[in-house]
């Protein structure tokens, strides 16, 4: 039993990586715009069928449809960002009706084109079991990991470091201030979006590599990215990192203890006490929500 | 009959002043339409099929035009409402035109578990709404004990006769659900031009400054989040009730959150016909035109639709309409 517990930890550490990397690509895009992108997860979902692309017509390793995915994920995301863009009136509310509607446009097009099948790599090398110690997991799920942990920290010192990193972070905190310093927040906005895309597009290749997807995994993603930030705040990449691993874990706990038709209610149902319980996320991010 | 009970509505609206008179021919021409469909049972129906979406594309937009709450998870109370009534019906022997109410009932009650979810706006409250209906087709199914679980319910009473109309046939349940969208029309009506209609514009323009004035605006939402799940509950249990087979996938479906969405934007969710009529448009639209030209994925021209109205006419179909008539009215005025 302990055994099964361990495992089911460890596989939700190994999933919560690419749940947050989603999660930040939702963060990215809410703090440069305040809205959500309820299209985000299909943007990854996107991601993970060019990696399928490739690897079923060239027999390559999924890995190589990264720059594809980065090309076709960053044009759709930049494409997204200028259909928003226009909204005039009621910004909030049609921005997500939009989104959502971008969301089934993007879902569909995916089940037209590739068919509701559940597609997973068919590389033998990517599906190997690794052990360590008493846990298994498959190279796929473990370099899934390491990439998303790598990127998280790019992603950490741009923000940090770099220009543009510390203007999304200006206009996201304070956009009449950020203004004000010379910052073009519209230009701002594009960045954000490319780099929400860029992100999407890793997750999804990522996640093509070390799961399942059909259509319907980007509205489930998209849900998912969103419970973690209810979780975590949007403040912090390490808060975001932690949010998606205790998601990634009470969903595989939930899996071992209970059955898989639980998996959805358990990240749900986590969602909810977050949010009625404690308002201000686990972390105690200080932006209100309202 | 069913013009003459249309034409009586109408006429009790049209008391209540202009906007009514619209909304009075609106249903009179719902009524006529199952004339010009030739009593096609399958045109027939579609009909009914497309007013039971009519009647959910009501409540989302009584809830987000009045109470300035957009729900991704409308088919939570849609799905209560069908399994409640459906239950009460088969396991009680309610009668099922009492059942059908008290599933309205059960789905409001079944809201007050989303209370806490009205101290959340915009993106916040969407989401949290939408995991509400996860929960509950979850729980549907694993309730089976209750709700039979995913093999669904079949055994339980459909509509009865009521004054020698056989509601249970497709004329009769046509009437009925046409009779319902009418109700809650008129209900929608009166409460938007009642103080409380004031009070909730006036919240949707600043929440901060009409607390200040005195105005409870959190009762006055969750006031709005009851009866929005009350008639989505209603619409669901009429539904159960004519198509006579549930299972969670279906009850819950997230067809159910979505299809009321897409027609009430198509419509124009900020007035009352517009989400009647844009989901008898949407849904003949999508049944007729979309399935047949896209057999699978057929949602996404709905998905296509949905976002050329929010960008180009966000208020929708009637927005447009009326838009055309100011502006025609506008001419009249320059020419006298």
């Amino acid at each position: 039993m302990t055994e099964l517990i361990l495992q089911a930890l460890f596989s939700g550490v190994l999933i919560g990586g690419v749940y947050a990397l989603v999660a930040l690509g939702l963060a990215l895009a809410f703090g440069a715009m305040r809205i959500i992108n309820l299209a985000h997860g299909e943007l990854v979902l996107l991601a993970a069928y060019m990696a399928y692309l490739v690897e079923s017509r060239t027999g390559l390793d999924p890995y190589f449809a990264i720059p594809l995915a980065l090309v076709v994920v960053g044009a759709a995301s930049w494409a997204l960002f200028l259909l928003v863009d226009k909204i005039q009136d009621h910004r909030e509310l049609n921005s997500l009706i939009l989104t959502f509607a971008i969301g089934i446009i993007l879902t569909n097009a995916i089940l037209l084109i590739f068919a509701s099948d559940m597609r997973t790599t068919s590389s033998p090398a990517l599906q190997d079991a690794v052990s360590l110690g008493d846990v298994f997991a498959m190279r796929g799920e473990i370099i899934a990991f390491v990439l998303s942990v790598v990127l998280m920290g790019v992603l950490w010192w741009w923000l940090k470091s770099s220009w543009y990193g510390r203007a999304v972070r200006a206009v996201s905190s304070n956009r009449n201030a950020a203004r004000l310093m010379g910052i073009n927040p519209a230009r701002i906005e594009t960045v954000s979006f490319l780099v929400a895309g860029a992100l999407a597009a890793f997750a999804g290749v990522a996640l093509y590599t070390m799961s399942v997807v059909q259509p319907a995994t980007g509205h489930a993603l998209t849900v998912k990215a969103f419970i973690i930030t209810v979780l975590a705040g949007v403040g912090s990449i390490p808060g975001v990192f932690l949010g998606a691993v205790l998601l990634g874990v009470t969903e595989a706990l939930t899996v071992t203890l209970a059955s898989s038709a639980l998996q959805e209610l358990a990240g749900m149902v986590l969602f909810l006490l977050v949010l009625f319980l404690l308002p201000n996320g686990l972390f105690g991010a200080r932006a209100r929500r309202g | 009959m069913t013009v003459t009970s249309a034409t009586s509505v109408s006429a009790a609206i049209r008391r209540s002043g202009g906007r009514g008179m619209a909304l009075g021919a609106g249903l009179v021409v719902l009524a006529l339409l199952p004339l010009a469909a030739g009593a096609s049972p399958y045109l027939l129906g579609l009909l009914i099929s497309a007013l039971i979406l009519s009647g959910l594309a009501l409540s989302w937009a009584l809830l987000g035009n009045l109470g300035g709450m957009v729900s991704f998870g409308h088919a939570a109370f849609f799905g209560v409402g069908s399994y409640a009534s459906a239950l009460l019906a088969a396991k009680l022997g309610v009668p099922v035109l009492l059942a059908i109410p008290l599933g309205g009932v059960i789905a409001t009650l079944s809201s007050l578990a989303m209370l806490p979810a009205l101290r959340l706006s915009g993106p916040y409250f969407a989401l949290a709404i939408l995991a509400y209906a996860q929960i509950f087709r979850i729980l549907a199914t694993e309730l089976d004990w209750l709700t039979g679980g995913a093999a669904g319910l079949q055994r339980y009473p459909g509509l009865p006769t009521l004054f020698g109309i056989n509601l249970a046939d497709r004329a009769g349940s046509y009437v009925l659900v046409l009779a319902c969208v009418a109700l809650f029309a008129l209900v929608y009506v009166v409460l938007r031009k009642s103080h409380i209609g004031t009070a909730l514009r006036a919240i949707s323009d600043s929440e901060d400054a009409t607390r200040v004035v005195g105005v409870n605006a959190t009762l006055l939402k969750s006031w709005m989040l009851f009866l929005s799940a009350f008639i989505a509950g209603v619409f669901g249990a009429l539904n159960a009730h004519i198509i006579g087979f549930l299972e969670p996938d279906y009850a819950f479906s997230g067809i159910w959150s979505v299809m009321p969405i897409i027609a009430a934007v198509f419509g124009g969710y900020r007035s009352v016909l517009g989400p009647i009529f844009g989901a008898v448009v949407i849904y003949l639209f999508d049944q007729v035109i979309a399935k047949s030209l896209i057999p699978v994925g057929h949602q996404i021209l709905l998905g296509i639709l949905l976002a050329v109205m929010v960008l180009l006419a966000p208020n929708g179909l009637s927005g447009l309409v009326a838009r055309i008539f100011s502006k025609t009215a506008e001419k009249h005025h320059a020419g006298a």
